[in-house]
């Protein structure tokens, strides 16, 4: 009894495992929607890199002029990486997507008026006085660009 | 149902040999048939090792005394759940089941790539069947089968170790089997992009999340057995850097190191080296960890040892994957170099680094610790044991300066941070730091390392806190939404990042409460009924315990039986004249063993544990006298708790994102940064 049973499971595993190699059937092949895309992975640290950026000064992590240097190389590095059908691609990816939306959100901020122009700091829109420092912000009926 | 398990087990070795071959030679010859015959491999694996799990644990609930490793960790009267258990009660059965959880998370990763990242499964798959070969080779061939049968079936068992009759040996020893086998599919990963020579941070991406599951288990693994020493040894500690503690921490050291150094690779594409080194380290001391626990290799040192072959097989194992990581390490070594470098010593870069190299360097030391005796015996002929006054001089400064990096990497931004806005961030943290150490010296604590451990604390939790309000109320600001959602909205958007903050606070939550030990306080007396001891805690106030009688019983095991024998103490106790508590300590004798232990009383508050341990009851005499020793534990119950925040913001970081709406599919216009750039 305890051989046949034996046999019986050694044989059912078998045939289960081996029986790719007798039908010739084979795991799915190399590449296809999954491949990575290195560029794609950079692109997204780079927009990453500005969105921290972006944080830490909001945070005042970092002063203007670092902040000024810094984004000015992130945004060279980013843009680099946005050329062409780089970009047409971020639609079809959330993360890339979420993050630009996000980086495009302080940017219609900036251009609305919104920063304050006694204390730099960028405020929601809808704000009639710095959250900061209380002085009134100029421009913030401008509409989004 | 344990014949059943007996005859699986010989039938995995040649499946899990034959699936590990066709692994790597379908992924060389691109034969896509191998690739899928060894895929299958690993679910047939995951099978089979459940059945011989299922054996073995048949085999201890059936009490089938003729099986060696049943006869050696089992009895009749022992509780039905500890026979379950008994399957990672003694090095055989740990073996299968460090085994089936490997073969288990094997075949999860094997399922979730199905077909994603085909490049890298046909190695992945072979380094995971490889390892599962030998483990299963070490089973059948290296003297620990564990369906290996006595010449003869005894009556009884010899029965299970007092110490791990103890509900935490249900939750404990598979939490941190759990974490040592999770740790393996990133190993895997990296194994086959050094093959594949794919080395860009595509196995990083792969695998984070499964490193995070791996410390998930690692670190709630220690804190388990933490809190099942402090209640089941008896003495009022928690950690006692014993070989088998340390073994636990080893991979734990490099796993979080890894945790942190992942994150430079994938943002500024540097370390890769280190990262490739620091996951084959981890993977080693994965194994290492697991057979030192059971091996009896360091536990020779004090006669414990079962079997030493097993040790010896191990040690050549780890050799040969060392070897290996490294061979292919080298050979690749052109393609690993960094894409960047440090822009500046103050940078979270920086910092970063740091950290990694103070808990290599950590690692390192209790590496040495542990291992010392066997180096001096087969140097000196002498086994020198070192003990905790060597781990805590060389460990508490540098884990106090890591608990310091954890304040300062947050602050610091990426690439480079201007020694100005430096100055500002720390202003409040440091002022944090410097009230908390003034207000403790003017109450007369001059404890060096409690006082850095609450001062730092402090300085930690202030830096934690303030980007958490300062994060909120920049993305208030910015989205107009109120203060609870942006709140959840900033935790969302960077899930690693915040729930890596939780966990920071849950470390300093931890500290504090090692902190705590320099104030213990602890009183012993020789108690007849109705007689008193009193405690002063560090506090100030006064537990008065009051010893009102002593009970015996021999309660039924759920199997049958009486498996142990109680004497069980009655204490009331009382603070400010209040009764707060009653306490039941008990002395346990478990006749089967002919050995005794101990269940300490217990009386938690926020603040500290009144811990009350019955060092001996005195039978003889007539009188029922005990002796006790009661301890007042400032702060310990800060170390549970503590893990539990770790535990949640663990939690936060491996929860995964919700797909995120892009402007395109909300029909809205899509603003990029190639737009943006024209503006």
């Amino acid at each position: 009894m305890l051989i046949a049973g034996g046999i019986a499971l050694a044989a059912g595993v078998l045939l289960f495992v081996l029986e790719p190699v007798f039908s010739g059937r084979g795991a799915p092949a190399y590449g296809g929607d999954d491949r990575w895309d290195e560029a794609a992975a950079k692109r997204r640290v780079a927009l990453s890199a500005l969105r921290d950026l972006e944080d830490d000064r909001a945070t005042g992590k970092i002063d203007e002029r670092d902040y000024a240097e810094l984004r000015a190389d992130l945004s060279r590095e980013a843009l680099s990486r946005l050329d062409g059908e780089a970009a047409a691609q971020l639609d079809g990816d959330p993360a890339a997507a979420a993050l630009e939306e996000e980086i495009a959100d302080m940017r219609r901020a900036l251009r609305a008026g919104l920063k304050c122009g006694a204390c730099r700091h960028v405020n929601g829109r809808g704000a009639r006085h710095c959250g900061r420092c209380g002085m009134p912000l100029e421009g913030r009926a401008a509409p989004d660009p | 149902m344990t014949a059943v398990g007996e005859v699986a087990l010989w039938i995995a070795l040649p499946v899990a040999l034959w699936g590990a071959v066709l692994a790597f030679a379908g992924g060389r010859s691109g034969r896509f048939d191998f690739v899928l015959s060894a895929e299958r491999t690993v679910y047939a694996l995951t099978f089979l090792l459940l059945l011989v799990s299922a054996g073995i644990v048949a085999a201890f609930v059936g009490d089938r005394y003729e099986f060696w490793y049943v006869a050696s960790y089992s009895n009749r009267e022992l509780d039905t759940y500890f026979k379950v258990a008994g399957l990672w009660a003694g090095q055989r059965g740990s073996l299968v089941f460090w085994t089936l959880l490997l073969s288990v998370f094997s075949s999860v990763a094997v399922f979730q790539n199905r077909r994603r990242n085909r490049e890298f499964m046909p190695y992945v798959a072979g380094t995971l069947l490889a390892v599962q070969s030998f483990l299963l080779m070490a089973l059948l061939f290296a003297d620990v089968n564990p369906f290996e049968r006595l010449g003869f079936t005894p009556a009884n068992g010899r029965g299970l170790n007092p110490q791990l009759q103890n509900y935490w040996m249900t939750i404990h020893p598979p939490t941190l089997y759990l974490g040592f086998t999770a740790f393996a599919i990133p190993f895997a990963f990296a194994v086959s992009a050094l093959l594949t020579g794919r080395l860009d941070s595509r196995w990083i991406a792969v695998t984070r999340r499964w490193v995070l599951l791996s410390w998930f288990f690692l670190t709630n693994g220690i804190v388990f057995g933490m809190r099942w020493a402090y209640e089941e040894l008896g003495w009022g500690g928690y950690w006692f850097w014993d070989p088998v503690e340390n073994a636990s921490l080893l991979p734990w050291l490099t796993a979080t190191a890894f945790v942190h150094s992942i994150q430079i690779q994938e943002n500024r594409a540097m370390l890769k080296v280190w990262n490739m080194g620091l996951v084959a380290a981890t993977f080693l001391l994965t194994i290492f960890a697991t057979f030192l626990t059971r091996s009896g290799l360091i536990e020779s040192v004090h006669s414990f040892a079962e079997n030493l072959t097993i040790a010896y097989v191990f040690l050549g194992f780890l050799g040969v994957v060392a070897a290996v990581c490294a061979a292919l390490i080298v050979y690749r070594l052109p393609q690993l170099r960094g894409e960047n470098h440090l822009q500046s010593f103050l940078s979270r870069e920086s910092a970063f680094l740091f950290n990694n190299l103070l808990f290599v360097g950590i690692a390192f030391a209790v590496a040495w610790g542990t291992l010392y005796p066997l180096f001096t015996e087969g140097f000196f002929g002498q086994k020198i044991n070192v003990g905790p006054p060597y781990y805590n001089r060389v460990n508490v400064p540098v884990g106090l300066i890591l608990l310091g990096l954890m304040g300062v990497g947050p602050v610091i931004a990426w690439r480079r941070a201007s020694r100005r806005n430096l100055a500002k961030n720390f202003a409040w943290p440091v002022a944090a730091a410097a009230a908390v150490a003034a207000a403790l010296v003017a109450t007369g604590v001059r404890h060096w390392a409690a006082l850095a451990t609450f001062s730092i604390s402090a300085f930690v939790m202030t830096v934690i806190a303030t980007e958490f309000v300062k994060g909120t109320a920049a993305r208030s600001r910015i989205s107009g939404e109120g203060r609870g959602r942006s709140l959840l909205g900033l935790v969302r958007r960077n899930r690693r990042r915040w729930g890596g903050y939780v966990v920071h606070a849950g470390v300093v939550v931890i500290f504090t409460g090692f902190a705590g030990s320099a104030f213990d306080v602890a009183v012993a007396g020789d108690l007849a009924p109705g007689e008193s001891l009193s405690v002063r805690s560090a506090f100030g106030h006064e537990y008065v315990l009051t010893y009102e009688s002593l009970s015996h019983s021999r309660p039924r095991s759920s199997a049958g039986g009486e498996n142990d024998w109680r004497w069980t103490a009655l204490v009331t106790v009382r603070r400010g004249g209040e009764r707060v508590a009653v306490m039941r300590p008990e002395r346990r004798f478990y006749p089967v063993m002919d050995e005794s232990s101990t269940e300490v009383g217990l009386h938690s508050t926020v603040l500290e544990d009144l811990y009350l341990i019955p060092r001996d009851v005195d039978l003889d005499g007539g009188e029922d006298r005990v002796s006790f020793e009661a301890k007042a534990l400032p702060l310990v119950p800060w170390i549970w708790f503590g893990g539990m925040v770790v535990a949640a913001g663990t939690l936060v970081a491996l929860w995964p994102a919700g797909r995120v709406k892009s402007r395109a599919a909300a029909g809205g216009a899509a603003p990029s940064l190639a737009a943006g750039r024209a503006a």
